[in-house]
């Protein structure tokens, strides 16, 4: 055997060098620093003070280096989470890569007319079944925003459906406090309790900072919640260069990570060591329309850039891919899904979300969820490179076959073509006659059959009849408090 | 001469270039031209100018911005020799985001395209009860109240400040919503007068409003 070769070749990305890493930590300290974040909640505003940082006029918080540095080694550096059945499925941490939906989209894309209507909860099961059946979507948002469910009672319903409709680990958002108690409540009840809930998580709680450089006290309440409650929680900006952030990338990632930095202080200091995903999403603007673009290259650039900041943090970090600015399953979409997804992964980015979003975060697409399932298996195929040894290189089996012969009878095929080569599930690899036999179906066509298919087949695991009851007591018991 | 000067304010405010176009309409009135004229002349067709190369495509947000600080400045000069017949400007809008919502991107883009359209704006801020819409409103003699929100969860107070304004009977104040999750039927359901798909959409909304 050769002893020094490295037997594994795998595809490598590497946006920043060691001195600018640092560059961006110190920028973020500055502004934590200098200018301070708004911090619209007292308790989170107490614990600040009461550690160190200095609070002036409106509860603008100057955050001192020591109190960052602190928090980035007190939270978790690696985070189990388990599904429903206590088993663990994800490991966030390192380069580790999974893959999910989102929630809040208000619209959708039937399946059947083909026309953008508004989301249902019927949407949010069918997305949760289909994630379910998706063997790359790893974990699982509402996805939808339901519209024939009250606010204030619709992230309550998503989250039963969901949790009904899948084993599979649920990132969820909320609309305050007092819903995401419910909300915890039908957790723990599916748990088996508080303690065997933070023992077990298997959900992850999605809230957000405001840019620039303000925490709303909803989403602090939240986020304090979490902390003291053990709850996986995601605590990360969405900003927008060149109108939430400065307009170059450098400065908005500056004032992002200052934010998802501040986030954490605060959820460390309510309860040190509780587990937390952190990061940012910062993209841009764009100028013309006013609209958040989903899809820039300018986000991707950001995206590797935080992804190789945090990992120097050596904390668990979510990451955004496989969504689209367009507003149809089109080429535009899978253009962007293809990209994203590509560079998402080689950030190594832990818990990538959006997968199956269309038109700039406001549009459900059932089928492309099913495309970015796809495009997942091909991105985790490149990424996993090949492997240079003797058994791979094979010059035996070249000798053997020696000039003007061929391999496909090879045993050395036969053992290797299924881990060597990738398969597409729904990728066309037929040649035109047999396509053209098989009545000429295009890929957008073959996702909705797909879709369909899956909706009406696939049977996700249920939930036993004690936790069932338990849920439909207390969404009874909700409902009718709201409806008062 | 003058029809120079009046070439040179249009060019600072098409080019958004505040001090110049500053300094041009200084010049024009030390040459005796009438406030009247000069915005008439130069300041409302250079901003009617942006607003269609806007809309074509050619220029982006960030320029639209330049251009009506140019025109705010000019205003700023015009204001104290306007006669009493312009004291009013062409409408006042009272604007603000949705109660609980603190997104205001958009909102501060509708109200600096106001303000460049020559509306007065007042721009109450951020998570804005519905009384403080409406309050306000009486208070300014507002002809419009406009409400943005970016959340689904926020955009139901949009329907309260209908409510209120109704309450209040104030047939004389029209209600504009937007924001991303507003469309025409939630604007209907509310029974507000009008929503804007985007900040050019809600300042020509605000215009046909008010030409009722």
């Amino acid at each position: 055997m050769e002893t020094s070769l490295n037997h594994l070749c795998v595809p490598r990305f590497e946006l920043l060098d060691e001195s600018q890493i640092l560059r961006l930590h110190h920028a973020a300290l500055r502004i934590l620093g200098e200018v301070g974040v708004k911090v619209n909640h007292q308790r989170a505003v107490d614990l600040l003070a009461g550690h160190g940082a200095k609070v002036d006029a409106d509860n603008i918080v100057k955050i001192p280096q020591f109190l960052v540095e602190e928090a980035i080694r007190s939270a978790p550096s690696d985070l189990i989470i388990y599904n429903r059945k206590k088993e663990p499925v994800m490991e966030l941490g390192g380069k580790r890569i999974y893959f999910g939906t989102g929630t809040d989209l208000p619209k959708t894309i039937d399946l059947v007319t083909r026309k953008v209507r508004d989301t249902t909860s019927d949407d949010v099961i069918l997305s949760t079944i289909i994630s379910d059946a998706m063997p790359d979507i790893d974990f699982i948002g509402s996805f939808g925003l339901p519209k024939d469910i009250r606010p204030g009672l619709h992230y309550i319903k998503c989250f039963e459906l969901e949790v009904r409709n899948s084993a599979k680990p649920i990132f969820f958002t909320a609309g305050s406090e007092k819903d995401l108690n419910v909300i915890l409540d039908m957790a723990s009840t599916v748990a088996g309790g508080d303690e065997e809930l933070s023992r077990f998580p298997f959900l992850i709680h999605y809230s957000e900072p405001t840019s620039p450089l303000t925490h709303s006290k909803e989403a602090l309440a939240k986020l304090l919640l979490c902390s003291e409650r053990k709850i996986p929680v995601n605590y990360t900006p969405a900003l927008l260069a060149g109108s939430t952030g400065p307009v170059t990338l450098a400065g908005s990632l500056g004032v992002a990570v200052a934010e998802a930095l501040s986030g954490l202080v605060i959820h460390q200091l309510a309860n040190r060591g509780s587990p937390i995903i952190t990061g940012v999403a910062a993209t841009a603007m764009d100028m013309l329309h006013a609209t958040v673009s989903y899809s820039a290259p300018e986000f991707r650039l950001t995206h590797s850039a935080y992804a190789e900041l945090f990992h120097y943090y050596n904390l668990p970090i979510w990451g955004t891919a496989g969504c689209s600015d367009a507003q149809f399953p089109d080429l535009q979409a899978g253009a962007e899904y293809g990209f994203s997804l590509l560079s998402a992964a080689l950030d190594g980015a832990n818990l990538i979300h959006d997968c199956g979003y269309l038109g700039q975060g406001f549009i459900a697409s059932p089928e492309m969820i099913v495309f970015a399932n796809e495009v997942i298996g091909m991105v985790k195929r490149y990424l996993s490179g090949f492997s240079i040894d003797d058994a791979h290189l094979a010059l035996d089996v070249v000798r053997s076959v020696g000039p003007g012969g061929h391999f496909l009878g090879e045993k050395h095929t036969l053992d290797f073509f299924k881990q060597e080569h990738w398969r597409p599930s729904l990728f066309n690899r037929e040649n035109l006659p047999n396509w053209i036999k098989k009545g000429s179906k295009t890929l957008d066509q073959k996702l909705v059959e797909k879709a369909l298919e899956i909706s009406k087949t696939h049977k996700p695991e249920p939930l036993s009849s004690t936790v069932s009851e338990e849920l439909d007591r207390i969404w009874d018991k909700i409902s009718s408090q709201m409806e008062k | 001469m003058m029809a120079d000067i009046i070439k040179q304010i249009y060019d600072a405010v098409v080019e958004g270039k505040v001090e110049e176009a500053s300094s041009a309409v200084q010049d024009a009135l030390n040459s005796g031209l009438e406030a009247e004229e000069i915005l008439n002349k130069s300041l409302i067709s250079a901003m009617d100018l942006v607003g269609q190369r806007f809309g074509e495509g050619e220029i982006f947000i960030p320029q639209v911005l330049w251009s009506a600080k140019a025109m705010q400045a000019a205003m700023d000069l015009l204001k104290p020799h306007f006669t009493s017949s312009r004291s009013k400007d062409v409408g006042k809008v009272v604007i603000g985001t949705a109660r609980g919502d603190i997104h205001d991107i958009g909102k501060n883009l509708v109200a600096i395209m106001l303000e460049g359209a020559g509306f007065q704006v007042i721009d109450l801020g951020v998570d804005v009860e519905p009384e403080g819409f409406v309050e306000k409103a009486i208070e300014e003699k507002a002809d419009v109240i406009a409400v943005s929100a970016l959340l689904t969860t926020t955009m139901q107070s949009m329907g309260d400040v209908v409510s209120l304004v109704k309450e209040r009977n104030l047939p004389s104040v029209k209600v504009i919503i937007g924001g991303a999750p507003v469309d025409g039927a939630f604007c209907e359901e509310i029974g507000a007068d009008a929503y804007g798909i985007d900040a050019m959409d809600g300042v020509r909304k605000v215009k046909e409003l008010l030409s009722r």
